[in-house]
Formats: structure tokens, C-alpha cells, sequence
């Protein structure tokens, strides 16, 4: 009898659910199949897609327009790095760090998303108070104050170009251990947010944000719930961050910096905001296209001798769907594919 | 830290000239998101693009540099005209879109002027030369000029705000949208032309900026980072707000410039407008969401 109760928590039926299903299997096959460049690839998508959900949880959720999001991608990393490193504290005021024991990878990257909840802590409770506008600008200003921090204490956080790891603290050894150590991460972290999102606490994120006096007068405490979503929406940042600089053996500004900001808004836009599930494919979709196929764009670029690259046709592009689709490309797709059958 | 006589001229001088930019740029951005709720994340990119036309008229067309600044702004007045009828228009509904069409258009056009121009700064040729003497303290014209010129446009701009009938419908519509459009204004118009003084504002503070300082792409985005910190302190919304924050932003960062060092700036921003919001949320002269 217990088992099925358990069943019916699961929903197996969920179509998302089985989707899910269907993408472990294939994310455990494919690397028989592609290139190794394309397997390294494919591994930092998987970590990216964190990102994307992550953000998804926070705005798609509570409808809190957070533009800072990479600050705890940065956090997570580089409390992961220096972690890994602790000598370049050496002759800092923070000199004492440096006999701190080398914790192992896993609790290297446990640690950087701690860290970034901790961050998503201090600035919710400073800012989610406010109204929406506030919140935006806010989060758009940290990014810029972290990069700052990088260059201020450069000996520490080794400026503009960052520092590495070494090679022996990668995630794994190979091209393919780490894609698998990523794609298990991913999937954990996802359904973690999967199962928050669909329980009575996501219920609550959404009361907040489709109608915040009603949720206020029905005593939910709006502050908190926004508070909430956003410690757990930058936890995971922090996870995805400091599994990347595990993958990458590197890290730098670049984490913090505001590309990388807008590739996670158009991943989760694109898919869907408030879904999860819609998110993690964006993800996919927006990060292959531009370290895979825009990459191919670019030798037919240099032949037009046009000012232009890849970036710049990414940009154009997601200009393009914002005004076609601004409710998000899937419940475009969602509209057309109604109007498709209800002609029928 | 002793601060002798000449240092106290230097950031009284500075102080005021780089306050009086970024009340341009400032005022410009509040002043479309107070009359449209539109945030503007390609301001910045107004802002420098109005420095990058200047000095490409008068490196390739010979022209002087107050002819230049002065087509270089009208040329971005109608970019962002263009940019408003095609891109932020069709979106204006769903606020996480307009951010990110905006974003798009501005990194797009960070890398684009990247791609011509390099990454390396290029400095505006300067409107005048000389030095004049402050109580002694030597102080290029061209910064006391600059000073001049943003103090004039501001003016400028509060004149019109206030004593034409654009102006006050203006602030009508940012009051209440709704209720302007059922007295039969044409909003669209509205919006168009304050779009469109919004970016001429950026462009003016753009090629000012350029003559002091010089400009690089990444300045589209840290342009719009100081913006933001002021209009946070000011109000959203609020233009007068923007400017008296303007100046208190801009004072505090040059003296923290001229006594510890430039990179300190944006730490001192954030901590600035964390400060303000602990203390009071809404700023200083905020108006109603």
C-alpha cells in the first residue's frame, strides 16, 4: 500500500516527469555518439541549465525581476576556487586562511553555494522589500560591484584574468567524466527545484506574485516567500557556479559579468518562465546555439569582412523573438499549436 | 588625511563638472521610465554612441567639435526614436521583455563599436583649450566649459518641463498614463519625443564626458550602472530627484577618486545606494509606482 501513495506524490504520470526520464537516457547516451569538443560542450550546457531554472524560480515563481543573478554564479566559483587555492591569501589580512584544510570537490561546490545563499540572504532581505523597479535595478548594479572586487583585491581573486585550479581538481579526468559529473549535478539540482516548485511552498511563491495584497490578506508573509525563493534560487547559482570553475579549472569575471546574465534571461524566457521544465530546455537550446552553432557563423562573417560576430547575431536574434513572441517562445508555440487543432 | 587648499579647488571643480554629466544621463533615463515605465537598459549606449558620432564627423568630415556634438546628437535622438517604434513599442507590455530588448540593443551596439573603433580609449578633440586659474588652482577650460554647457541643458530641461505644454503633458502622463489618454493626448507622440530628449540628454553627457575623460565600449554598461545608482537615490521617476542625486553621487565619487583611487568607484556606488535604501526605500524624491 505505501508504494502507492508514493506513486501519486511523483505524479509518473506527469508528462514533465516522463520528459525528464526521457532526457536522463539520452544525456546518458550520447557521448557514444558526438565528438569529445562537443562532450565538453555539452557538460557546461548541462551546468548552465541550473542557471536558467534557478532564475526561473525566483522570477518566473515570484515574479521579482532579478538582473544580478550571476552574482552568485561569481560567488559560488570563486568561494570554490579559493577554497581549492587557499595560498593566495598568503600576506593578505585574510593570511590565517591559507592552513585551512583542501576540502574535496563536493564540498568545495556544497561550499559555494552556500556562500551564495548567504549573499542572496544579505541582499533579499535588503531589497525585497522594496517594490518591483527597485529590485530590478538593484540586482543589475551587484554584477558590476563583484567585478570591481576582483580587480580591488587582485591578489587574492587574481584580477581581469583570474586564476586556475590546476588540473588535478577538475571535476573528473576526462572529457566524459565530466560531462556525466555534470549531468548528475544538473539533474539533482533540477529536480530539487522541480519538487520546491510543486509543493505548497511554490503555490505560495505564486500566490506572491499573481496577486501580493491577496496573499498578504490570506497571511502569507509576501517578504518572506520572495525572501525564500531567492536564498534557494542563489544557492543553486552558487552550485552551478562552482561546479563550472570544477569543470573549467578556471575562473575569472566572466562568471559575474552581464553576457552571461543575459544568456540565463534568454534561456529561461525563451522556454518559459514559471515552468521549470521550459527553462531547462531553453537552456539547452540558447547555450548549444551560442558556443556550437553560432561558432559556426564565424568564418562566413570574416569572408563578408561585415562589423559584425557572434555575439552580435545572438543579440539580433533575441531581439527578433522578444517582439515576435513576448510571452516567451513556447506559449507562442503553445497559442499556435491551439489554433492549429482547434481549425482542425 | 590632511586635505590642503588646492585639493579642495580640484574636487569642488571635478566634482561639479562630472556631477553635471551624469545629471544628463541620470535625468534622460528617469525621465522616459517615468512617463512610460519603460526601463531603458540601451541608455548607456546612447551615451556613448553620442561621444563615437562626434568624434567620427570630425575625423572624417573635418567638422568642428561643437557642429559635431551637435549632429552626433541628433543622430542618436532618432537611433533611439527608431529604436522605440521597433523594438520597445511592441513589447511595452510585458516588463521583463522590455529589459531584455534593451539589453540586446545595447550590448549589440557595445560590440559593434567595439568591432570599429577598438577597445581602447579615444578622447573627444577638445571644444577649447587653456587653463584658467581658479584661486590659483589651474583648472582646464574645457572642464569649466563642460560644466557650463550640462548646467545650461538642465536648465533647459526644467524650463521645458515645466513652462511648455509638451513638457507639462509630459509630466502628466507620468502621473497617470490612463487618465492623460482619456483627455485625448496622443501618448505614442509623447513617448516618441521623450524618448527621444532622453537620448539627445545621454548624447550631450556622452561627448562632454569624452573631452574630459575618453570613452571605451565598456562604458555603455558602466554609464548605466552610475545612472542607476543615482536614480535609485533621487526617486525613480523623479527628474529633479535625479539631478540633486547627481550631484551627490558624483561629489562623493570624486572625492573618493581623488583620495584613494579610481578603482574604489563602483564599491562606493553600491554601498551608497545600499545606505539609501536601508535608510529610506523609495529615495529621495521618489513618485508612485
Amino acid at each position: 500500500m505505501a508504494w502507492k501513495v508514493k506513486v501519486s506524490v511523483v505524479h509518473f504520470t506527469d508528462r514533465r516527469i516522463l520528459g525528464m526520464i526521457a532526457l536522463i537516457a539520452t544525456g546518458a547516451i550520447i557521448p557514444i555518439f558526438i565528438p569529445e569538443a562537443l562532450i565538453y560542450i555539452l557538460g557546461l550546457t548541462c551546468l548552465f541549465v541550473i542557471l536558467a531554472v534557478s532564475w526561473d524560480l525566483i522570477v518566473g515563481y515570484t515574479g521579482q525581476i532579478n538582473l544580478g543573478h550571476t552574482v552568485f554564479v561569481g560567488v559560488g566559483a570563486y568561494v570554490a576556487a579559493l577554497s581549492q587555492v587557499p595560498s593566495r591569501f598568503e600576506g593578505t589580512e585574510l593570511g590565517f586562511l591559507v592552513y585551512m584544510p583542501i576540502p574535496p570537490i563536493p564540498l568545495s561546490i556544497l561550499a559555494g553555494g552556500l556562500a551564495a545563499a548567504i549573499i542572496g540572504l544579505i541582499v533579499g532581505v535588503i531589497t525585497l522589500r522594496l517594490k518591483g523597479w527597485y529590485f530590478a535595478l538593484v540586482t543589475a548594479v551587484l554584477p558590476l560591484v563583484f567585478i570591481q572586487t576582483t580587480v580591488i583585491w587582485r591578489e587574492i581573486f587574481g584580477g581581469e584574468e583570474g586564476f586556475s585550479i590546476g588540473l588535478e581538481r577538475a571535476l573528473a579526468p576526462t572529457s566524459t567524466g565530466k560531462y556525466y559529473a555534470a549531468l548528475v549535478i544538473m539533474f539533482v539540482s533540477v529536480l530539487i527545484m522541480f519538487i520546491i516548485a510543486n509543493s505548497r511552498i511554490g503555490l505560495k511563491f505564486k500566490t506572491v506574485r499573481e496577486d501580493s495584497d491577496l496573499a498578504e490578506a490570506v497571511g502569507i508573509n509576501t517578504t518572506n516567500y520572495k525572501i525564500l525563493a531567492f536564498v534557494i534560487s542563489a544557492f543553486f547559482a552558487g552550485i552551478a557556479g562552482a561546479s563550472m570553475m570544477h569543470y573549467r579549472v578556471t575562473v575569472g569575471p566572466d562568471f559575474y559579468d552581464v553576457p552571461l546574465m543575459l544568456l540565463i534571461i534568454l534561456a529561461a524566457v525563451i522556454g518559459g518562465l514559471g515552468t521549470i521544465f521550459g527553462p531547462m530546455v531553453g537552456g539547452f537550446i540558447i547555450y548549444l546555439a551560442k558556443f556550437w552553432w553560432l561558432k559556426g557563423t564565424l568564418p562566413v562573417i570574416a569572408a563578408l569582412g561585415l562589423p559584425l560576430n557572434d555575439d552580435m547575431i545572438l543579440y539580433a536574434i533575441l531581439i527578433v523573438i522578444a517582439i515576435f513572441a513576448p510571452g516567451g517562445l513556447w506559449s507562442k508555440i503553445k497559442k499556435l499549436r491551439l489554433r492549429a487543432s482547434s481549425s482542425m | 588625511m590632511m586635505i590642503d587648499f588646492e585639493v579642495f579647488i580640484r574636487i569642488l571643480i571635478y566634482g561639479a563638472t562630472i556631477s553635471g554629466i551624469w545629471a544628463l544621463i541620470a535625468s534622460g533615463f528617469t525621465l522616459i521610465f517615468g512617463v512610460s515605465r519603460i526601463l531603458n537598459f540601451a541608455h548607456g549606449a546612447f551615451f556613448i554612441l553620442g561621444a563615437y558620432f562626434g568624434i567620427m564627423f570630425i575625423h572624417s568630415l573635418g567638422l568642428d567639435p561643437y557642429t559635431s556634438t551637435m549632429i552626433g546628437m541628433a543622430m542618436v535622438g532618432l537611433l533611439a526614436i527608431a529604436a522605440y517604434k521597433g523594438i520597445m513599442s511592441p513589447v511595452r507590455e510585458h516588463e521583463v521583455m522590455v529589459i531584455i530588448v534593451t539589453l540586446a540593443l545595447a550590448l549589440f551596439l557595445e560590440q559593434l563599436v567595439l568591432i570599429i573603433f577598438g577597445e581602447h580609449g579615444i578622447s573627444f578633440p577638445s571644444m577649447i583649450g587653456g587653463v584658467s586659474f581658479i584661486f590659483g588652482v589651474p583648472i582646464s577650460n574645457v572642464r569649466l566649459l563642460t560644466l557650463l554647457i550640462a548646467i545650461t541643458a538642465l536648465f533647459l530641461l526644467g524650463f521645458f518641463i515645466d513652462k511648455t505644454r509638451l513638457g507639462r503633458e509630459i509630466t502628466a502622463a507620468s502621473q497617470d498614463a490612463e487618465a492623460a489618454t482619456l483627455t485625448g493626448m496622443n501618448i505614442e507622440k509623447l513617448f516618441t519625443i521623450t524618448i527621444f530628449i532622453s537620448a539627445i540628454l545621454a548624447a550631450l553627457g556622452g561627448s562632454l564626458f569624452a573631452q574630459i575623460y575618453a570613452v571605451n565600449p565598456f562604458l555603455t554598461l558602466k554609464a548605466l550602472i552610475f545612472a542607476f545608482a543615482i536614480v535609485i537615490l533621487g526617486g525613480l521617476g523623479s527628474v529633479r530627484g535625479s539631478i540633486v542625486a547627481a550631484f551627490i553621487v558624483g561629489y562623493i565619487l570624486t572625492i573618493v577618486i581623488i583620495l584613494f583611487g579610481a578603482r574604489w568607484a563602483e564599491l562606493v556606488a553600491i554601498l551608497i545606494i545600499i545606505a539609501i535604501l536601508v535608510l529610506k526605500p523609495t529615495g529621495l524624491f521618489g513618485v508612485k509606482e
